[in-house]
């Protein structure tokens, strides 16, 4: 039952278009996501941020189910219900540059229906305070780099304090550290939460998800956990020493290359590496996992 | 105190060109009049800004208004309403006309202008309001129907220039849809229901521009 869970989801389609020109960008998914951090990992173009949108209540799903805490998505009561609950940072943050930090983040409250002024600025104070912005709170946005937008973007997502948070690619942009720093904020804001985090960075679920699933095509190639994702791979990776491999055999694919003094070291995924007689077993990684996965669901990119 | 924060941040996010280009206009004109001696010709201007030009930059600015956001995507991830979203933002663009509207009817009355001939103060003011209205809600619905801003400027443009050549013909054989009755013909018998049906036409594209911001995936 799609209602025993944070947010279920049966059947999810979605088209955009008419005609000829129709294109789906999500065929049946069917998900069922508990509370804490999930991770939905894809390629570009599989649908993410489609359902990202759906989940945030802004684009209607063709056919299927969505619940949010119990809010139907497919009428207008349940998607303002599901807002009202929501913290949402998308893929492409648009913000006014001229607002400070502060201001930015006290309009979202305004808009998510904070009314009371007090308790208002004491909520903006405490999330940039979690973002770490308080010392910046009163600039100007247009001043802020990338990363310390995303931090207000979060900061934002936050003011409600949501019982859902939904970020969409929340990371890319940023530098390492930056990086690294926002995932442990996503991982804390998860003890009491639900925190789906949509990217196409294997290592940032890796790092910060128990749960999560693969979508690809508009569709749900996997789900369950990191650890069951990089086992998939067991037995399908490589590591081979050659002078230069320009096609790798047999539907390989290289996952990785280092230049090493006596030559350059392959890492393969396939599901055979015969043609190669000194490729060694390798233990797979979640990346590997991810790779053989697309690879056996005919998704992956050659080369 | 909500309101009074809503709108001190649809100030603080109003584009910055919306309030230029307006003021730019108004200035122009105030210079002209004051360059211009003749009353009938001053008269003649004031009358042209009022029924014409502001009505014009309110179209304009309308189609403008709501999908030129930078955080359209996360303002549709909260739970505002479409009409809440429309009244904000179209709202301050014709509040804006308005202030325009009314500093340049100050100004011309300092100089000792007379601008009877269109009508009483009421009448006055809906000679400038209801094209702007009507041109503003033009303007929204058809930015909002082709998801682009510049649809809607271009329709409220293209309304406008039409309407303006061909104002001896509509004044004659469509008035009641004739968007410069009130300027060009105050004292027209048809003025009445032309009012009438300037405003229950803005309504409608205001419904429709409702019923189309509802569909938020449009505008992504």
């Amino acid at each position: 039952m799609i209602e025993d869970c944070a947010i279920g989801i049966e059947g999810l389609t979605k088209i955009y278009g008419r005609g000829s020109k129709a294109a789906q960008a999500l065929r049946g998914v069917d998900l069922r996501i508990p509370s804490g951090m999930f991770g939905l990992l894809g390629p570009n173009g599989a649908g993410k941020t489609t359902l990202m949108r759906i989940l945030a209540g802004i684009v209607n799903p063709s056919r299927g189910a969505v619940r949010v805490e119990g809010h139907d998505l497919t009428t207008e009561r349940g998607k303002r219900g599901a807002k009202a609950i929501l913290g949402y940072l998308p893929q492409e943050l648009g913000m006014y540059p001229e607002l400070t930090a502060a201001q930015f983040v006290d309009y979202m409250a305004i808009l998510k229906g904070l009314d009371e002024p007090r308790q208002r600025e004491r909520r903006v104070a405490e999330v940039l305070e979690m973002v770490a912005l308080q010392d910046s709170a009163h600039r100007k946005i247009k001043g802020f780099s990338g990363g310390m937008k995303r931090r207000v973007g979060i900061a934002q997502a936050l003011v409600n304090d949501p019982r859902v948070l939904i970020v969409d690619e929340p990371t890319a942009g940023l530098d390492p550290e930056e990086r690294i720093r926002f995932r442990n904020l996503l991982v804390n804001l998860a003890a009491d939460r639900t925190v789906i985090l949509s990217t196409h960075i294997v290592e940032d679920i890796g790092q910060t998800c128990r749960d999560i699933a693969v979508l690809a095509k508009g569709r749900a190639l996997f789900r369950g956990s990191p650890a069951e994702l990089t086992n998939a791979a067991a037995g399908h990776v490589w590591t081979v020493m050659m002078d230069r491999l320009a096609e790798p055999e047999q539907g390989l694919t290289i996952v990785s290359m280092l230049h090493l003094s006596d030559g350059i070291q392959y890492r393969l995924v396939g599901p055979s590496a015969q043609a190669y007689p000194t490729a060694e077993p390798a233990r797979p990684s979640l990346e590997d996992g991810y790779v053989w996965l697309m690879k056996s669901a005919g998704e992956a990119k050659t080369g | 105190m909500k309101l009074k924060s809503s709108l001190k941040y649809s100030w603080l996010t109003y584009r910055r060109d919306s309030l230029w280009f307006p003021l730019a206009f108004l200035a122009l004109f105030v210079v002209i009049v004051l360059i211009m001696r003749h009353p009938a010709v001053r008269f003649s201007i004031a009358r042209a800004y009022l029924g014409f030009i502001v009505p014009l930059i309110g179209g304009i600015l309308a189609a403008y208004a709501v999908l030129d956001d930078p955080a359209l995507e996360l303002r549709f991830s909260t739970p505002v309403r479409a009409e809440q979203t429309l009244l904000a933002r179209v709202g301050l663009i014709l509040a804006v006309q308005a202030a325009c509207a009314f500093v340049f009817q100050l100004f011309v009355g300092a100089l000792g202008i007379d601008l009877s001939p269109l009508g009483g103060l009421l009448r006055v003011q809906l000679v400038w309001f209801l094209p702007t209205l009507s041109l503003a809600a033009l303007g929204t619905a058809g930015a909002l129907a082709g998801a682009q801003t510049t649809m809607g400027a271009f329709l409220a443009g293209a309304v406008w220039l039409v309407q303006l050549m061909m104002n001896s013909w509509l004044r004659l054989n469509a008035r009641s849809a004739f968007l410069f009755l009130g300027v060009l013909a105050p004292r027209d018998p048809g003025l009445a229901l032309n009012q009438f049906v300037l405003f229950g036409g803005s309504m409608a594209l205001l419904l429709v521009s409702w019923a189309l911001l509802r569909r938020q995936e449009r505008y992504l």
